[in-house]
């Protein structure tokens, strides 16, 4: 396992590529490092900046989750790692080692083996006109992970991700099956490959509450099982809350905060994971008690504001929000969030002004 | 396949498949059929019909009916080959274009445009007439290279929606290769399209082969029926009382052409089995009389029993449900999707569209009711007293109105006409959802989600109504973009003293929301009751699950369990209580043999599960209690939940 001393660099908010020295300690199962995503644009000016400059790590058997509503680029990120999508710019490291900013044929392949995606809507991620056993043994072949029969191993998928007898749901196709069993499948085929990473992108939104946890114990069953690190998506701070070791919250393709699970939601530090948070359905409150401070709504892309992209909808809105992107500032612990508030000039001034958020 | 197998089911393509037979046989039958040579010159010039010669001969003495019969030969041919030289360039190109993307495509793209605005007729004339003489595959050429561009463009659109399709991605993300993407996931989910498409390109080119042919472009010494036609003009067949000369080939191709457009459009239905709905009548239900409505009650439900008619049987999504609203009351309903919330929505405000159908039950509203008004009246209510919110909804916005218009639409047609008047309610309506007055002059794709929403509550706003039935109408939304609505619709209600009936999957949401809460499993409605109570005592084993089945915004991390099972098929009869299979506390013997009942365990609490029911002995529940499945959940049925006198 990683050391507690892995530097905290690595979320480091710096615009420029950061030193060679982060990996020092052992690599991480993936850094990526200043990672942006433009899409289209192309010619004079424009494009909209889905993904600008993330930085983040996730260590060996980790579960990062990733926060944000629709529109902040969290799954664009995944489909950047997953090479769905070809980065901008910006880094990305497996293990330590630099994917190529050019990859074709074999060094694709290579990794789409490592790591691997798991989707939201299994109703659509699994082609209709397959049966089970030909979506599990696809990936075996592929990555020459079985020779000849595949049986035996599709049967093993099945039974790690609880679809028992295996031997009836590898005949099944996708409609004989409910919403949870077919995301099973899709963990299953994620699993098939035997990556170092998963990357898990909304995978419980679709399904019904009733079934939710028990996908969710399943993928953390998993993991500790096997010791995969993961890349959980979701816009449900419960949610992450219960997958992950950490937390990182997007908005509008920026990381604005990062830490450890329990701090980052039960001690949020950014206005907007704050927001985000007091969204949240509390069954116990009545709706009046928290009515919820933001202006607005998230902004369109192509239109962000200069400095911190909160700014517009942000209660403690100031005039230095303006001027640019801030830095992620440390507040304890591995806690990381990208607010002025949290700059020491500035809470000097609002201490003497007796002012706090 | 099972494609087949439906398709043999529909009268459209079995008359398409027997026609094509027909014509089929008697081309290759043709020597068997008739003793004559199509070319022999051994005849008398136009005899007339007799039994030696059943179409009698040409005017220069060739038997027609043998032309006839080996015309169909190359007319079948010319239609088959072209038809199929056709689509596979259309699958080609439109594959290549679709798959690969970039400048491919438009390279593609553009090809396609061209070969779409060139006249189709005159370009195969031209290239026929220098073609000409060559026998049949020059026109077989031509008809292809001519036809292809329809197809390729349809087909091209279909394999870009699904080369975005997830399951596509997933093939991608896992390693797969173009190869096998193309063939193995995008070309099977086209088949229908790709068949259609065959069909569609075969018409088009035996159309285009008698049309050459009459004009006399293509080899008028072949026989085949388009040349048949061409000799019979030029040789004045018409003015010599032959009209059988002209009219039998023109049957042959008007049947060839039936037959490829009927599985044409059978095809097709297959890969858009919408297409065939919509003419499907539900026959009118025999109405009971309504019983008053209980109480006071605004809106009454009782044992409403709805279902969907299909060929397999009839699914009965809603089970005897009965449910009153008061006025100015917020009734949550809550369950899975599947469980028949929606469906209960759609049928008590009469929106359910066939195969959906009110089977028994009564709905009444503020005296009205409902199922039994006729058109014109269900219009005059609609809207005045009740009106509805879906989930999607904001697509319902007309793109091309302005919002005002849109707003003002409801108002018109309940007899507000007055500019002022309108105006002055549009405002008061946007200042009531939080929604700027500029934004009345706006189009719907001006407006992000959330505000389009907002106007869509509006306008069910605007008459005033009693009621208000909202399905699911912040899902689509981001949680903060929710929460704000939620809290305009809280405030909207309190200031309107309106009811309103909100439906989700989402317990927490509701039970923080409303005053009262129902829960449906399967078709049932298993518990209702006041919002703090359900939450506070869940009395159904359903609903304790499902308070669990969410991870914690605080608190310890601790792991939790979903509910293991899915819910029963709705298409089964149960004789006993349908969540039976996945209940940690069931009474086997009790529960799944008795028909479901509803008992009374608290103030305006009532739940259908036999754990509270007196008639059962305490000594059978205490043994549910503690051969549970899930202590956890057994434990907090027996500390919380079951009342000592239902126990002892």
């Amino acid at each position: 396992m990683n050391p507690s001393q892995t530097p905290l660099s690595t979320n480091s908010a710096q615009p420029q590529p950061s030193p060679l020295s982060q990996t020092t300690s052992g690599p991480n199962t993936l850094d990526i490092v200043n990672l942006r995503k433009v899409f289209g644009g192309r010619g004079k000016g424009g494009g909209v900046v889905a993904v600008n400059d993330v930085t983040f790590s996730i260590r060996r058997g980790e579960v990062l989750g990733l926060v944000g509503e629709s529109g902040s680029g969290k799954s664009t990120i995944a489909r950047l790692i997953a090479r769905l999508y070809q980065p901008t710019s910006g880094e990305i490291r497996l293990n330590g080692e630099v994917v190529p900013h050019k990859l074709g044929g074999r060094g694709l392949r290579q990794l789409r083996r490592r790591v691997q995606m798991i989707f939201q809507d299994p109703y659509a991620s699994l082609n209709p006109l397959h049966p089970v056993s030909y979506t599990l043994a696809r990936p075996l072949k592929i990555h020459r992970l079985a020779r000849g029969n595949t049986d035996p191993q599709v049967r093993v998928l099945l039974e790690r991700v609880g679809l028992t007898p295996a031997l009836t749901y590898a005949a099944k196709r996708p409609f004989e099956l409910s919403g949870g069993q077919r995301q099973r499948v899709g963990i299953a085929r994620a699993l098939a490959a035997q990556p170092e990473l998963i990357l898990a992108d909304e995978p419980t939104s679709a399904l019904d509450v009733s079934i939710r946890l028990d996908v969710m114990n399943l993928m953390l069953d998993l993991k500790d099982q096997e010791g995969l690190s993961m890349l959980f998506i979701t816009h449900d701070l419960a949610g992450a809350r219960y997958m992950s070791d950490r937390v990182a919250v997007l908005y509008a393709g920026t990381l604005v905060e990062i830490g450890p699970a329990v701090q980052v939601i039960d001690q949020p530090q950014h206005p907007y994971t704050q927001l985000l948070k007091s969204a949240a359905p509390k069954p116990d409150a009545g709706l009046t008690p928290d009515h919820i401070e933001a202006r607005g709504e998230v902004p369109d892309l192509s239109t962000l504001p200069p400095g911190c992209p909160f700014e517009p909808r942000c209660p403690y809105a100031m005039r230095e929000c303006k001027d640019g992107l801030p830095r992620m500032y440390d507040v304890g612990g591995e806690h990381q969030a990208r607010c002025l508030l949290h700059d020491p000039a500035i809470k000097a001034r609002q201490a003497v002004a007796g002012y706090a958020p | 396949m099972n494609g087949v197998r439906i398709l043999l089911r529909q009268p459209r393509s079995l008359v398409g498949a027997g026609i094509l037979l027909v014509l089929l046989l008697m081309g290759l039958l043709a020597p068997l059929i008739t003793p004559y040579d199509p070319n022999s010159l051994e005849f008398g010039p136009f005899m007339p019909l007799s039994a030696q010669h059943p179409l009698g001969t040409t005017a220069i003495g060739q038997d027609i009916f043998a032309q006839l019969l080996y015309g169909a030969r190359l007319t079948l041919l010319v239609g088959a080959v072209a038809g199929l030289i056709a689509t596979i360039l259309s699958v080609t190109l439109g594959l290549t274009a679709a798959y690969v993307g970039g400048w491919v495509d438009e390279a593609i793209n553009a090809l396609i445009n061209v070969f779409l605005v060139l006249p189709g007729l005159p370009l195969v004339i031209i290239a026929a007439a220098f073609l000409r003489g060559g026998g049949v595959w020059p026109v077989i050429l031509v008809i292809s290279l001519t036809g292809w561009a329809w197809g390729a463009r349809v087909l091209r659109a279909q394999a870009m929606a699904l080369r975005e399709r997830d399951f596509v991605q997933a093939a991608v993300a896992s390693g797969e290769g173009p190869g096998r993407i193309i063939f193995m996931e995008i070309l099977p989910n086209m088949t229908s399209l790709i068949a259609a498409n065959f069909f569609g390109a075969a018409l088009y080119a035996v159309l285009s082969e008698a049309g050459l042919s009459f004009i006399g472009v293509g080899d008028v010494s072949l026989v085949t029926w388009g040349t048949m036609l061409y000799w019979a003009q030029a040789k004045g067949a018409l003015l010599q009382g032959a009209w059988w000369w002209v009219a039998m080939p023109g049957l042959g191709i008007a049947l060839l052409g039936t037959s490829f457009a009927l599985l044409n459009f059978a095809i097709d239905q297959l890969g858009n089995p919408r297409l065939g709905w919509g003419s499907v009548k539900s026959p009118r239900r025999k109405l009971a009389p309504t019983p008053p409505a209980a109480g006071n009650a605004l809106l009454a439900v009782r044992d409403l029993d709805v279902g969907y008619v299909t060929p397999q049987g009839t699914v009965r999504a809603v089970r005897k449900v009965s449910l009153d609203v008061a006025p100015g009351e917020f009734v949550g309903l809550a369950g899975e999707s599947g469980c028949g919330k929606s469906t209960l929505a759609f049928a008590a405000t009469r929106l359910l569209n066939p195969p959906g159908e009110v089977l028994g039950g009564s709905v009444s509203l503020a005296g009205h009711d409902l199922l039994s008004l006729t058109p014109e009246a269900l219009r005059q209510v609609r809207w005045k007293e009740f009106s509805v919110v879906f989930q999607a909804s904001m697509n319902v916005l007309n793109p091309v109105l302005k919002i005002r218009e849109q707003v003002y639409d409801a108002m018109q047609a309940h007899g507000i006409t007055d500019p002022a008047r309108l105006d002055a309610r549009a405002r008061e309506l946007f200042a009531l959802v939080g929604i700027q007055i500029r934004y009345l002059d706006s189009y719907p794709h001006q407006l992000s989600g959330g505000m389009k929403q907002r106007v869509v509550i509006a306008i069910a706003l605007a008459l005033e109504p009693k009621l208000i039935v909202m399905d699911e109408p912040t899902t689509a939304l981001d949680v903060v973009v929710q929460r704000q609505i939620l809290q305009e619709i809280a405030e909207v209600r309190r200031r309107l003293q309106i009811s309103i009936v909100f439906i989700t999957h989402d317990l927490s949401l509701l039970v923080e929301m409303s005053d009262r809460v129902a829960i449906m499993y399967a078709g049932e409605l298993v518990e209702q009751a006041p919002a703090h109570d359900l939450y506070a005592h869940p009395a159904h084993p359903y609903t304790q699950q499902l308070m669990k089945a969410f991870p914690p915004m605080t608190g310890p991390r601790e792991r939790r369990s979903g509910i293991p099972g899915r819910p029963p098929s709705l298409s089964e009869t149960l004789p006993g209580c349908p969540f039976f299979e996945r209940c940690a506390v069931r009474m086997p013997g009790t529960c799944d043999v008795k028909p479901l009942e509803t008992f009374t365990v608290g103030e305006a609490h009532t739940v259908a599960c036999f754990l509270y029911d007196p008639a059962v002995s305490p000594a059978t529940k205490e043994l549910a209690l503690s051969h549970a499945l899930n202590p956890v959940i057994a434990k907090e049925v027996q500390l919380e939940s079951v009342p000592n006198s239902a126990l002892h």
